[in-house]
C-alpha cells in the first residue's frame, strides 16, 4: 500500500523534474533537474524490485554521466548566462518531430496488450543477469566494449596536444 | 539473570525483537493498527541508527584531533568533559548557533541544495552495512554495489557546492575533488571485485560469513586488493596525501569555503561519516567484519576493527606530505588501476586452477 503511494510520488517527481530540465533557463539548474529525474526513475526501479538496475542507474547515470555533464557546463565559459537563447531556429521542425514521436509512443502504449500480474513482483537476481550477459549475449557485450574502447582512444587522440613539436 | 543479560548483550537482535514485541503488545492493547506500528518502527530504527552514527562520527572527530596533536607533540582538546571527550558536542552547538552566511552573488538554490545532498549520500550508504549478525537495516543482494552507487551521489553535492558558491576557490576545489573521486572510484570498485569473485556474491553479510576464521580474512587472500582499496579509499575521502581539493595553502578550504554555520557542519559530518564508511567497508570485506576471537560481542569486534582502520587513515594524514595533482592522477591511472586489473586477472587464474 505504502509502496503504491511511493511509486506514484516518484512518478510525479520524475515527470516534474523532466519538465524542469527543458524549461529552466539556467542550464546548470536544468542539469540538476536531470539528476533529480534520474534518481526518481532509480527509485521506481527499486520499488519494483529491480535492485541491479537501480544500482547501475545510480552508478552510471547519476555518478557518471550527470557528473560529466555538470563538468562540461562548469568548464564552458558563460554557458549559464541569461543571454543565451533557449531555443534555436528550427522550432517548427523539432516541434513536428516531437509531435510525431509523441503520437507514435501513445499509439504503441494504447495498442500493446499489457498483461497484469497478480501478487508480488518477479525479482530477477543479479546472478541471472550476469549469466545471460556472459553466456548467451557475450557477442553483443564484446562488440559494445570494442566500440567503447574505440571511442575512448578517439577521445584521447582528439584531446591530446601534439608532443612532437 | 546475569547470564541472560550477557546473552542479550551478545545477541542484540533478539534484544531488539524482545523490546519490539513488548511495545507491539502495548500498542495492540490500546487498539491501534499494526501497519502504523511497523511504519513508526522503521522511522525509530532509522532515527536510532542516525543518532548512533552521529555519536560515532563525533567520537571520530575527537579522536582525529587528539591523535594529530600527539603526532605534533601537542596536547589537543582536553578541557570539555573527560579528556576533551565533549569537545565535538561543544563545537556542534557553536556551529548550530552561528550565522548562516550566503554570498551575495551565489546561486541560492544550488548553494542551498549542496550540503543536504552530500549529507544524505553519506548517511544512506549505511543502510546495507552489517554491524553484527543480523544488525543490518536492509540486507539486499547487491550490498556492495548499493553502497558504492550511493556514495557517488556525494560527488554531485560537491559539484553543486563548488558551482553554487560563486567563488573561484570553491569552483576549483569542487572540480579537483570530483576529478579525483571519479578517477579513484575505478580502482576502488575493481579492488573489491576480487573478493566478490572469490565469494560469488555481492551481499555483504555473505562476504562476512565467508571469513569465519582468522586465516580466511580476505586481507590474507587478497593482500594486493586491500592495499589498493586503502590507497583509493584515502583518495576518495580527499584526505592527505590526497587532499589537493581542499589544500589550505592554495585554495583556503576547497568546495566548502563559502559555507558557514549548520551547512558547514553538514559537510564536516559527511566527511567523517564517509571516513567511517571506508573503514567499515574495509572491515567487512577484508578484515572479517564482526567475526572476532570470542569474549567480546560481535558488534564490538566490528567497531574495534573499524577504529583500527580509522587510526591507520589518521596516521596517513598526519605523516605524509601532500601530493601534486599530476602525481595524484599518475598514481590513480597508471599504477592503481592496472594493478587492480592484474589482481582481478590473478584471482581469475586462481579460481580456474582450483
Amino acid at each position: 500500500m505504502i509502496d503504491m503511494y511511493l511509486l506514484y510520488f516518484l512518478m510525479i517527481f520524475a515527470a516534474v523534474s523532466a519538465v524542469g530540465v527543458v524549461t529552466f533557463r539556467n542550464i546548470f539548474h536544468g542539469a540538476i533537474c536531470l539528476g533529480a529525474m534520474l534518481l526518481g526513475i532509480a527509485g521506481i526501479y527499486l520499488i519494483m524490485g529491480a535492485e541491479f538496475v537501480f544500482a547501475v542507474q545510480v552508478l552510471v547515470y547519476v555518478g557518471g554521466i550527470l557528473t560529466l555533464i555538470l563538468f562540461a557546463i562548469m568548464l564552458t565559459s558563460k554557458i549559464a548566462d541569461r543571454s543565451i537563447l533557449q531555443a534555436n531556429e528550427q522550432k517548427t521542425v523539432s516541434f513536428l518531430i516531437s509531435a510525431i514521436t509523441l503520437f507514435v509512443l501513445i499509439y504503441a502504449i494504447v495498442k500493446t496488450p499489457f498483461t497484469t500480474v497478480q501478487g508480488p513482483f518477479i525479482v530477477v537476481d543479479t546472478a541471472r543477469i550476469g549469466k545471460s550477459l556472459f553466456l548467451n549475449n557475450i557477442l553483443p557485450f564484446e562488440v559494445i566494449s570494442i566500440l567503447l574502447l574505440a571511442a575512448l582512444v578517439g577521445a584521447i587522440v582528439l584531446a591530446r596536444k601534439d608532443i612532437k613539436k | 539473570m546475569i547470564t541472560v543479560c550477557v546473552s542479550y548483550m551478545f545477541n542484540l537482535v533478539s534484544l531488539f525483537d524482545l523490546i519490539s514485541n513488548l511495545l507491539l503488545n502495548v500498542w495492540m492493547n490500546i487498539g491501534l493498527p499494526v501497519i502504523l506500528f511497523e511504519l513508526i518502527k522503521k522511522f525509530v530504527v532509522a532515527g536510532v541508527m542516525f543518532g548512533l552514527l552521529s555519536v560515532t562520527v563525533m567520537f571520530l572527530i575527537w579522536l582525529e584531533r587528539r591523535i594529530c596533536a600527539r603526532f605534533q607533540s601537542r596536547v589537543g582538546p582536553n578541557r570539555v568533559g573527560f579528556q576533551g571527550f565533549l569537545q565535538p558536542v561543544a563545537d556542534a552547538i557553536k556551529l548550530l548557533a552561528k550565522e548562516n552566511i550566503v554570498p551575495q552573488d551565489a546561486d541560492r538554490l544550488v548553494h542551498f541544495l549542496a550540503p543536504p545532498i552530500v549529507f544524505t549520500a553519506a548517511f544512506t550508504a549505511y543502510l546495507c552495512m552489517p554491524f553484527g549478525p543480523g544488525l543490518i537495516a536492509l540486507d539486499i543482494n547487491l550490498g556492495i554495489l548499493y553502497i558504492f552507487s550511493i556514495t557517488t551521489l556525494g560527488v554531485m553535492g560537491i559539484l553543486l557546492a563548488g558551482w553554487g558558491s560563486n567563488n573561484k576557490y570553491s569552483l576549483l576545489g569542487g572540480m579537483r575533488s570530483v576529478a579525483q573521486i571519479v578517477s579513484y572510484e575505478i580502482p576502488l570498485i575493481l579492488s573489491v571485485l576480487g573478493v566478490v569473485m572469490l565469494t560469488n556474491t555481492l551481499k555483504i553479510t555473505e562476504i562476512v560469513d565467508a571469513q569465519k576464521s582468522f586465516f580466511d580474512w580476505f586481507i590474507f587472500r587478497q593482500p594486493l586488493a586491500f592495499i589498493i582499496y586503502l590507497i583509493a579509499g584515502t583518495a576518495e575521502l580527499n584526505r592527505t596525501p590526497f587532499d589537493i581539493p581542499e589544500a589550505e595553502s592554495e585554495l583556503t578550504g576547497g568546495y566548502h569555503t563559502e559555507y558557514s554555520g549548520i551547512r558547514f557542519s553538514m559537510f564536516f559530518l559527511a566527511e567523517f561519516t564517509n571516513m567511517f564508511m571506508v573503514s567499515a567497508i574495509a572491515t567487512s570485506i577484508f578484515l572479517g567484519g564482526w567475526h572476532g576471537f570470542g569474549f567480546l560481542p560481535p558488534y564490538v569486534w566490528f567497531f574495534v576493527k573499524c577504529f583500527a582502520v580509522v587510526f591507520l587513515l589518521i596516521w596517513f594524514r598526519w605523516t605524509f606530505p601532500r601530493m601534486r595533482f599530476d602525481q595524484l592522477m599518475d598514481l590513480g591511472w597508471k599504477a592503481l588501476t592496472p594493478l587492480a586489473f592484474v589482481n582481478i586477472f590473478l584471482t581469475g587464474i586462481m579460481i580456474f586452477i582450483k
